[in-house]
């Protein structure tokens, strides 16, 4: 049996990887100049024109490195989240994560005199995930319910969202409703390797910290008195993983705006093929994240319209259906927390 | 401000005259013993009062101090309002009906394309509200002021300002640019400024083609970075030189793919307050592109 779930996952996992290798190709190939698959190759590896290169490589790649690691990201700190609260409604975008980090970076920039690419940004946008996710797990205690954290999350990001768009108002930008749209739906788009360097380093430092904890996150599942037993320090590993998530989230956001529902989405298309266990879940869930932005980052580009979709636009329409499927899923658990 | 200035731009009441000179008591003097009859004459001109920043421009051009009721909050934007400085001595409206109704100016002048609610609120309240157009063309904008000089009843100072705007267009068509160059002109988040655009009529009086109908659009519209850098413009028209981005909108035009095609030297730069309107600026905006094209060496 043991034998059967693990060469599954396994073969679960390098269909992940596959399928992200081509959607990452896909976004290269993928735009409003049509430029054929071997062009996009030579392209890619020093060849073709100069325009071609520029194309590929100064549009479209940085492109396709944000889209990958941004959705990685927000599966893992899904995954995480989740297994840390042993709940199955726990994802960035649900407690306000994205929406408090854009509401950092806006404030930096509404001050004035800093530049956009400057490094205040993500630092901006993370001290306010943190603060946010740290606010949300001490209103909803140890053994929160489902509803006290989705009530407590719901009356954060509605916070955020409302705190963002008063800034962009209030600031001295006459082209603050557009902006403000980027904050709060996100977006991919006309992303160069400058904002790379910005979020990379932090989201690859977020993913770290919460892959490091992983074990400490299945030996939760146990219970907290379990997982104590096991030498888990329980508030440790809470800071730990806000700290993660916080790194990871406002690092993605102040780059791409607030995209959210990837987290929340990623591992429970997982669990019924990798199994409840949080620390094998995780990369799993950063695959799917990855692949399920990346698609959605091709499709807004495919879709004709006249004015550019935002991407956060679309994994909202994917998410908040499959949300609401959850609650009827969950309706019992929901139903026990008002009686 | 001294008396000497505001004496041939008369006041419409002693007080208000008064109370607006810094030099307090000879103002008042002076103004009892030519009072009387500046006042006969100033009372006919009518009060104007402005709610959109291009409607600013014209008024603070043509109209007498005293005949400017307000302007729109727009108007002391330094980076897109043209006379900012200037605008700073006058009241500032909220833009929204409540003032003007309170203040009663004889007109309201307004944009044709924004505040509907408030223009149609003015109306019904019986408000003379004269709606401008954005301006298309060289002829839009001579007309414009020409109808802001009637409007505020100084069509000498209009006639003057065409006249000027016209010595610049000669100016400019004779230092026209040695090739017929293609020039993209290019705002925040890849607005691109089509044939029926001001800019537009600017290039082609320097002997410069608008790059936009390259790009598939004969009208203002966004373009995306990939077709920009596809089709290859020789030169962007950009309004701010520096390397900063204030928001994400403005990162696109330092994006690095723009970058690398259009350095500097290949970047011609107008500042926003001398394109956004058509009026009295855009002598200023040709000079300046003659000059930009003097730089680059075009």
């Amino acid at each position: 049996m043991q034998d059967i779930a693990a060469r599954r996952r396994a073969v679960v996992t390098v269909a992940l990887c596959a399928g992200v290798a081509v959607l990452t190709l896909v976004s290269l190939g993928v735009g409003p100049v049509k430029l054929s698959p071997v062009a996009v190759l030579e392209a890619l590896f020093g060849g073709g024109s100069e325009v071609q290169r520029i194309i590929v490589q100064d549009i479209r790649l940085p492109r396709a490195i944000l889209g990958l690691a941004i959705g990685a990201i927000l599966g893992l700190s899904g995954a995480a989240l989740q297994g840390l609260l042993r709940n199955p409604l726990a994802s960035p975008s649900l407690f306000g994560a994205p929406q408090a980090a854009a509401f950092g970076a806006v404030l930096v920039i509404a001050l004035g005199g800093i530049d956009v690419r400057s490094f205040m940004l993500p630092v901006a946008a993370i001290t306010a995930a943190f603060v946010s996710v740290f606010v949300l797990l001490a209103i909803a205690g140890r053994n929160a319910s489902l509803l006290i954290l989705i009530l407590a999350g719901l009356a954060i990001s509605s916070l955020a969202g409302a705190a963002t768009s008063l800034t962009m108002n209030l600031s001295r930008n006459p082209f603050a409703a557009l902006e403000i749209a980027f904050w709060l739906l996100g977006s991919l788009e006309d992303r160069s390797f400058r904002h790379v360097a910005l979020a990379l380093p932090f989201i690859v430092a977020g993913a770290a910290i919460l892959m490091s904890r992983r074990h400490a996150f299945r030996a939760l599942s146990l219970g907290e008195e379990s997982a104590r037993s096991l030498g888990v320090d329980v508030g440790r590993l809470r800071l730990w993983a806000i700290l993660g998530v916080a790194l990871g989230v406002g690092g993605a956001v102040a780059v791409a705006g607030a995209i959210g529902f990837i987290g929340l989405v990623a591992p429970h298309l997982m669990r019924p093929l990798i199994g409840y266990d949080p620390a094998r879940l995780m990369v799993p869930s950063a695959l799917t994240g990855a692949a399920l932005l990346l698609a959605a980052d091709v499709a807004v580009r495919l879709i004709p319209s006249t004015s550019d979709i935002k991407v956060g636009v679309l994994t909202a329409l994917i998410g908040v259906p499959f949300f609401l499927y959850l609650i009827v899923r969950e309706r019992r658990a929901l139903g026990g927390g008002l009686a | 401000m001294p008396p000497v200035t505001w004496l041939h731009r008369p006041c419409k009441a002693i007080p208000a005259c008064i109370a607006r000179s810094s030099g307090g008591f000879v103002a008042a003097v002076l103004m009892l013993i030519l009072g009387i009859g500046v006042q006969a004459q100033a009372a006919d001109l009518p009060r104007v009062a402005s709610i959109n920043v291009c409607t600013d421009q014209l008024l603070l051009t043509l109209a007498d101090p005293a005949q400017i009721v307000g302007l729109s909050p727009y108007a002391r934007d330094a980076a897109r309002s043209w006379a900012a400085a200037e605008a700073r001595t006058y009241r500032r409206l909220s833009g929204e009906a409540e003032d003007l109704l309170t203040l009663k100016p004889d007109v309201v002048v307004a944009a044709l394309y924004m505040k509907r609610a408030t223009r149609e609120l003015l109306k019904r309240q019986g408000m003379r509200v004269a709606e401008f157009d954005i301006a298309r063309s060289i002829d839009d904008v001579k007309e414009q002021i020409r109808r802001m000089g009637d409007l505020v009843r100084h069509p000498d100072r209009a006639e003057a300002q065409v006249a000027r705007l016209d010595a610049a267009i000669a100016r400019a068509r004779q230092a026209v640019a040695r090739k017929r160059y293609r020039v993209l002109a290019l705002s925040r988040r890849g607005w691109v400024s089509g044939d029926d655009s001001i800019t537009s009529a600017l290039l082609s009086i320097t002997g410069l083609s608008n790059a936009a109908a390259g790009l598939g659009s004969q009208s203002s519209g966004f373009a995306t970075l990939e077709a920009i850098v596809a089709d290859r413009p020789d030169f962007i028209l950009i309004s701010d030189g520096r390397d900063v981005a204030e928001d994400e909108g403005s990162a696109l035009l330092l994006h690095p793919a723009l970058e690398k095609l259009y350095p500097p030297s290949r970047r011609l730069v107008i500042p926003e307050d001398l394109t956004v309107c058509g009026g009295p600026m855009l002598s200023e905006a040709l000079d300046r592109l003659v000059a930009e094209l003097k730089r680059v060496g075009g």
